[in-house]
């Protein structure tokens, strides 16, 4: 299996203002499976087609298992990388049938014709269209085009697999199924997956390291469960899932802790980044999960006051928004048997280890 | 998973390793370009401001004050005008019958545009002669000796005689740009006037004529580009009158001796009038797309006409009439009587078939050389097609953009002139190719080139970049890429963009009257000649041979179109 090593990777389209992908520098394990997330048009695809080789970098490298693949000077030719790659519409062949879909690169190898057989019918079980071999993909649905595709990927025994959006077609109860599916063949094959797409959800279910993207460059890369408890820049804590920014300003600074000032002036004291000084205005990233609400009765000492401004019923949780003293909007999510209607006064405990400080 | 595949090389070095089959094919197609249509219109250039010392503007100078040129000018423009607006007349209310009316027979009206189109106009011409000759035609004589009526004895060989024939040609530029208008004017943007207190009249007058005005003129103006270029009618026609228009005073210039910077300075003020008026074109139709904005799900709302629909079907049949039905049958009737002009029924014979297809050598072989350079053209022109268009969708290669608008360039120039320039590169380049077939077939191929262009690029459009990618990311070669997933993708819509280019070859005339020898005769200089000659009968069994070569190229990407299930590119600009 391969490693992937990119370093100083800079792309920039012709007519496009900003670079499409700059300075990046990225190392993917053999074996591993990483995802790269982002907003559409932080260069995550680009990345993913510079290492497929579709397009040469400006200027930086790739290598494969220590050997050059892309440099600003030169580039290996996609069909020499020896790469899979499943495309968001599948770009499965219409003119040919499934079997002659998956057996074409194996074909191009010049694989024996029985031999092509036998691994045609091998990797169509694996992916189970098995029966399937003769239906041309107008007459397969969206899900077993999918299903083609990955197949057709996998045959030819690939070093790395490149995932471009592979689910972003398909229905959610589908979607879910094959990511579980996809998680498996990873295990199974062990071959090193790339994995591209905008979906938090999607990235943390599949991956082992995520690579989060914005405007080109690497926000943060880490595991799943890092990125998003400590998201390294206040960009990462807002694309992970759901998230306050609660305004404050730190009063006091201890070591690696503070206190710092919020809802007017209510004081918490939390761990706090190197850089951040007393007297500083801060951003406090709050998971909505990660505030406790309580009634009047029970509320402790040290809670901050607040009023539930809405609630929504969302079946599996309730959904507030809730109003500091000086006013500041909040989002907090609940298990759905406390309930507190809207104007009823509460009080927020929050989860000082789980914030993230953001100057 | 232990099998390892072949490992990546180091990336090459040099543009010597990075030489591939694929650059190897874009550049030929590259090459192939500017042989066709840069360097011919390079030297028509310089052929036209170079006198025998040196630069000289005297050409040009001539080309205006001399009334044999500017007269000739004078001509193409007024033919080119009154084309335009016969054509808005006749075009227009046939449109907006089959697309805004309950008239009978819809089909029946389509058809009619469309064998109008197809149909070459020096046959029309060669057939309205022997209709309308001053003392021969059979209208006349009908005129005279049946109604007794000689003062409406009428002369074919006159500029409404031009005109005429013309219109029956270029009718349909107007019908097809004005109907596909009429037909995405969303029925919501009326019926929003109508709820707003206008009635049917004030509605059509306020809201439907300006949306469909932009792509009436787009039709006029192509009608007229087209009505300029036709050489066969307007020398048919023409010149018996002497009425000498653009393309037959050059071509008057190369009797001995030949003119050649005359020639050129008149082709490149020919390319002008030609040029300006596709720009006109091109921005009128771009004012369109305010029309087509809704998209799909446009529903036109149809006007209910009473009696009146069979009025305006009446119409629609005359056009039929004048257009189909009197050269058809005029020109299968020559074509088996033994002398044109005794008792019809009495002399019926197929002796002419016999004797263009089999005993008279030049027709025969005229007949082969057109099949033959109509399918090297077609090919030709379809490869470079699929390969200029796969360059400009595909690659970021510099100056791609330069490259398509290069391909469209001979869309501003008539067969005559894209002749003259051919003419003058070859007459003095290194292999001797003026008087072979080589040198017609590089007309066609540089004529056509942008259908060809258009084709592909319609087809490619429609290909997703994924799909070739996978095979690239699969193991394949560009080259394997191309031969097992582009062309046979791209295949239906490259083999109608062949038919588009072999039916206007198999019937080209304009740019054949300058490069052919008599070894090297087309079908439709064969026609012409013929004709020139006075030999009446078997010019219209070449002429209804001709038309069934159309014919069956016709039904066949009828046939393979509707197998593909996909409507083939419509043909725009570019006639015989």
């Amino acid at each position: 299996m391969a490693s992937i090593t990119i370093r100083g990777l800079s792309k920039r389209y012709a007519g496009a203002g900003v670079a499409a992908v700059r300075r990046l520098d990225l190392d993917v394990a053999a074996g591993e499976f990483v995802t790269l997330l982002g907003p559409s048009g932080c260069g995550k695809t680009t990345t993913l087609r510079l290492i497929a080789g579709f397009i040469t970098p400006d200027d930086g490298e790739i290598r494969v298992g220590g050997a050059m693949v892309s440099s600003g000077s030169g580039c290996v030719p996609p069909e020499r990388r020896g790469m899979g790659m499943v495309f968001q519409n599948y770009a499965v062949w219409p003119h040919k049938t499934v079997f002659e879909n998956v057996a074409f690169g194996l074909q191009v190898r010049k694989v024996p014709r029985p031999e092509r057989a036998r691994r045609v019918a091998q990797v169509l079980e694996l992916v189970g269209l098995t029966g399937l071999e003769g239906r041309y993909p107008g007459q397969l649905s969206g899900g077993q085009q999918q299903r083609v595709a990955l197949a057709r990927s996998l045959v030819v025994e690939p070093q790395i697999l490149l995932l471009d959006e592979p689910l972003s077609n398909l229905d959610a109860k589908l979607r879910e199924r094959m990511r579980w599916e996809l998680k498996a063949l990873q295990r199974r094959t062990g071959i090193t997956f790339v994995y591209v797409t905008h979906d938090q959800s999607e990235a943390m279910a599949l991956s082992d390291r995520i690579a989060v993207m914005h405007e080109g460059t690497l926000e943060q890369y880490d595991t799943p469960r890092e990125v998003y408890a400590r998201p390294a820049t206040r960009t990462v804590a807002d694309f992970m899932g759901l998230v306050n920014f609660l305004p404050g300003r730190v009063r006091e600074r201890r070591g690696d802790a503070g206190v710092v000032l919020v809802g007017g002036a209510h004081p918490l004291e939390l761990p706090l980044p190197p850089p951040v000084r007393a007297g500083q205005e801060v951003q406090l990233a709050v998971r909505p999960e990660n505030v406790r609400i309580a009634g009047r009765a029970g509320v402790a000492p040290d809670a901050i006051p607040a009023t539930v401004a809405e609630l929504a019923y969302l079946g599996n949780l309730n959904d507030y928004q809730v109003a500091l003293a000086d006013g500041t909007r909040l989002r907090v999510q609940s298990h759905p048997r406390e309930r507190f209607e809207p104007g009823e006064a509460v009080g927020l405990t929050v989860d000082t280890a789980s914030v993230s400080v953001f100057v | 998973m232990d099998r390892t595949l072949e490992m990546a090389a180091p990336p090459p070095v040099g543009w010597r390793a990075r030489l591939r089959p694929e650059h190897v094919v874009m550049g030929a197609a590259m090459a192939a370009l500017v042989v066709l249509v840069l360097l011919p219109l390079l030297s028509l250039v310089w052929g036209s401001v170079r006198g025998d010392d040196g630069f000289t503007l005297d050409f040009f100078r001539r080309a205006f004050t001399n009334r044999l040129y500017y007269q000739s000018l004078r001509n193409s423009l007024v033919l080119g005008v009154w084309t335009a607006v016969v054509s808005v007349l006749v075009g227009l209310p046939m449109a907006w019958a089959v697309s805004r009316s309950n008239v009978p027979a819809k089909g029946f009206i389509r058809f009619t545009a469309y064998i109008s189109y197809l149909t070459p106009p020096f046959l029309t011409a060669i057939a309205f002669v022997n209709l309308g000759s001053p003392n021969a035609g059979i209208l006349n004589t009908f005129i005279r000796q049946v109604l007794g009526l000689p003062e409406l004895t009428f002369n074919i060989f006159s500029m409404w005689g031009l005109v005429l024939v013309t219109v029956l040609h270029t009718f349909p530029y107007v019908y097809l740009l004005a109907s596909s208008a009429l037909e995405s004017v969303d029925a919501s943007l009326e019926e929003s006037a109508r709820m707003l207190g206008a009635g049917t009249f004030r509605t059509a007058l306020t809201i439907t004529a300006p949306l469909v005005a932009p792509s009436v003129l787009a039709g006029a103006l192509l009608a007229f580009v087209n009505a300029i270029a036709l050489f066969g009618s307007q020398a048919i026609l023409g010149l018996p009158g002497r009425i000498y228009t653009l393309p037959t005073r050059i071509y008057s210039l190369f009797d001995y001796p030949p003119q050649y910077g005359l020639a050129s300075a008149l082709s490149l003020i020919f390319v002008a009038v030609t040029v300006l008026a596709l720009w006109l074109q091109r921005s009128y139709l771009s004012k369109r797309s305010y029309v087509t904005v809704a998209g799909k799900g446009v529903r036109p709302q149809l006007v209910q006409l009473g009696a009146s629909r069979w009025a305006v079907f009446a119409f629609c049949a005359a056009v039929f009439v004048v257009a189909i039905v009197l050269p058809y049958s005029t020109l299968l009737a020559v074509s088996v009587s033994k002398s044109w002009g005794l008792a019809f029924w009495q002399n019926l014979t197929l002796e002419h078939y016999r004797w263009v297809l089999v005993d008279y050598d030049p027709t025969r072989r005229a007949i082969l050389n057109s099949l033959g350079l109509a399918a090297a053209a077609a090919t030709i022109v379809v490869l470079i097609g699929a390969v200029i268009s796969w360059i400009d969708l595909r690659t970021a290669t510099p100056g791609r953009r330069l490259l398509d608008y290069l391909s469209l360039v001979p869309l501003g120039l008539p067969g005559v002139v894209m002749a003259v320039a051919l003419i003058q590169f070859w007459l003095k380049a290194a292999p001797a190719l003026y008087g072979t077939l080589a040198i017609i077939l590089l007309a066609y191929a540089g004529r056509f080139v942008p259908l060809g262009v258009r084709a592909a690029s319609a087809s490619l459009r429609q290909i997703d970049q994924s799909l070739e990618e996978g095979a690239r990311i699969s193991g394949a070669s560009w080259m394997r890429t191309m031969r097992s997933v582009t062309l046979p993708l791209m295949r239906s819509g490259l083999f109608a963009g062949w038919l588009l280019v072999f039916v206007p070859a198999i019937q080209e005339l304009s740019a054949s009257i300058l490069l052919f020898t008599s070894s090297t005769m087309t079908l439709a200089v064969a026609v012409y000649n013929l004709y020139e000659n006075g030999y009446l009968e078997p010019v219209a069994a070449l002429a209804v041979v001709n038309m069934f070569i159309i014919g069956a190229a016709m039904w066949l990407a009828q046939r393979i179109g509707r197998r593909a299930g996909g409507a083939a590119p419509q043909s725009r600009g570019v006639t015989q």
